[in-house]
């Protein structure tokens, strides 16, 4: 049976993805539940708080498939490595 | 605890929707992952804390313990903090301001910064929550820090570090025995890695799921300052902004110190500053809005203050806003010219990031931000020890001589010339 994996994420679209719906989009092109807890919308940048869940190589592909459509993608505690 | 047994470090609270949680090693809060930061029964400690018992103990950082997240007596870092205040004159005179103070963590013991705080918090907290194992990814201090205490405390430990930092600093790490591991990568994926580890192993990771025990040692600088200021707050604070925690935090020490009855109210500013080739949270509060942009790739000599994503932005700005307080950024030429400035002016060789603070400054002052009869202190968080390759070339030569006093006067001083000079 494959690994299944909840991640905590903070994504950060920039202004040119703004309205397009990425997370919709997620949704239909993998097998992972999109769970939003937060957001905040401007028109310079959309942040976003998700947790996603799934096998852990669909999680992966998945996250994979945001950063290359030009969203930022950390985990919400964001800056782990500290000076 | 006071008298009727109550604890003083009473909860964890979400910092976005307010919502309590018990203290043990999480931090983020199920409901809208906001970030958890200690609360205090603040009542109980008003009744119990005075200056006179805080000035009976031993002069370190946990002089302050009431209104610090551990439940007994510190266990790592016992001997941290309490590092000179210093009446910089020489240096208000070149800035052109009536009164400076620096706040000198060059000298915080063991490994001569800031770290040492929040480290000694997070590693004492970790004994007492029963962590074997301690971990933290940094690129320099942090590293160190966590490396020591820990060795000091027997406490074995991670350090996991870009693949691609410099050798010196590595040493300045593995000195100390702990496991310093070398990640491939940009550090955002090098950021998903050190959560998931932190979830999956149940180590103390100082900086993530101990991290609103670590956050809360930044405090103990602002106590500090005010204390050695004649318990009062200053007008004006300047601190150096990575994560935008320290500067959240000495807000939050000055506002608990009024509420406890410590210090009378009195209107302060922090200042933040950053370096201009990372500079997401100073740069949002010139454009006026609480939204930090990234920085995909941070490129400054400022190394420790280079986190592009900072966590605590949003609230660095509130707390700026709140008091008055304004953000300046700084380029590297600055920055050295910050470091020179205060080595030549108060004797202090800082680090980096002391460069941004003081070039920061001196902008602020310049503007009127910081006006030039009030008072500023400036928060200088490391030593320049670590970060010497940053001024090598830009601090004059070295001048060679025979050993004869003809050459020495020839070429050095001549004291005929220098009475007429």
């Amino acid at each position: 049976m494959n690994m299944t994996d909840k991640h905590r994420l903070w994504l950060m679209f920039p202004t040119k993805l703004i309205t397009r719906p990425i997370i919709w989009e997620l949704g239909k092109k993998f097998e992972v539940i999109t769970n939003i807890r937060q957001c905040s919308v401007n028109e310079e940048i959309g942040l976003v708080s998700l947790e996603l869940e799934g096998d852990r190589d669909e999680v992966k592909r998945s996250i994979a498939w945001l950063e290359e459509q030009g969203v930022k993608v950390e985990p919400v505690e964001i800056n782990t490595i500290e000076g | 605890m006071d008298k009727s047994n109550r604890p003083f470090f009473s909860n964890l609270k979400c910092r976005e929707c307010g919502k309590l949680y018990e203290k043990k090693a999480i931090h983020v809060c199920e409901y809208d992952f906001g970030p958890l930061e200690a609360a205090y029964d603040y009542d109980a400690i008003r009744t119990s804390i005075s200056r006179a018992a805080i000035e009976s103990r031993p002069q370190t950082m946990w002089r302050y313990r009431e209104l610090l997240p551990i439940d007994g007596e510190p266990t790592v870092g016992a001997q941290v903090g309490f590092t000179p205040l210093v009446k910089a004159d020489r240096l208000a005179a070149k800035l052109g301001i009536k009164s400076l103070y620096i706040k000198n963590d060059t000298v915080n013991y063991p490994t001569l910064s800031f770290k040492d705080r929040v480290v000694s918090v997070a590693l004492s907290r970790a004994c007492e929550l029963g962590f074997k194992v301690v971990a933290c990814a940094s690129t320099g201090n942090l590293a160190n820090s966590v490396a020591a205490n820990a060795a000091a405390a027997g406490l074995k430990s991670y350090v996991l570090i870009p693949a691609d930092l410099e050798q010196g600093k590595v040493l300045g790490s593995l000195v100390y025995g702990t496991n310093v591991i070398g990640i491939h990568g940009p550090y955002d994926q090098v950021n998903r890695l050190c959560s998931e580890i932190a979830g999956k192993y149940g180590w103390g990771f100082v900086n993530v799921n101990l991290r609103p025990y670590y956050a809360e040692g930044s405090k103990t600088m602002g106590f500090e300052i005010c204390e050695q200021l004649g318990w009062r707050i200053p007008r004006h604070t300047v601190a150096p902004m990575a994560s935008g925690s320290l500067l959240t935090k000495i807000h939050k020490a000055y506002n608990e110190f009024v509420k406890v009855g410590i210090v009378e109210d009195a209107k302060f500013s922090v200042h933040g500053a950053q370096a201009t080739g990372c500079a997401p949270i100073a740069h949002a509060m010139q454009r006026g809005t609480d939204i930090v942009k990234p920085v995909p790739k941070p490129d400054t000599i400022a190394k420790s203050l280079a986190i592009g994503t900072p966590a605590d932005g949003y609230y660095a700005i509130h707390a700026m806003r709140q008091t008055g307080g304004g953000a300046e950024d700084v380029t590297d030429d600055e920055i050295v010219d910050g470091i020179k400035l205060l080595a030549e002016h108060a004797g202090i060789f800082a680090e980096t990031a002391g460069g941004v603070t003081v070039a920061c400054a001196k902008k602020l002052i310049a503007s009127g931000k910081i006006p030039r009869d009030e008072e500023a202190v400036l928060c200088i968080t490391g030593h320049g020890l670590k970060t010497q390759e940053a001024i090598a070339g830009k601090c004059g030569e070295l001048r060679l001589i025979k050993p004869s006093l003809r050459d020495f006067e020839e070429q050095i001083y001549n004291p005929d010339m220098a009475a007429t000079a």
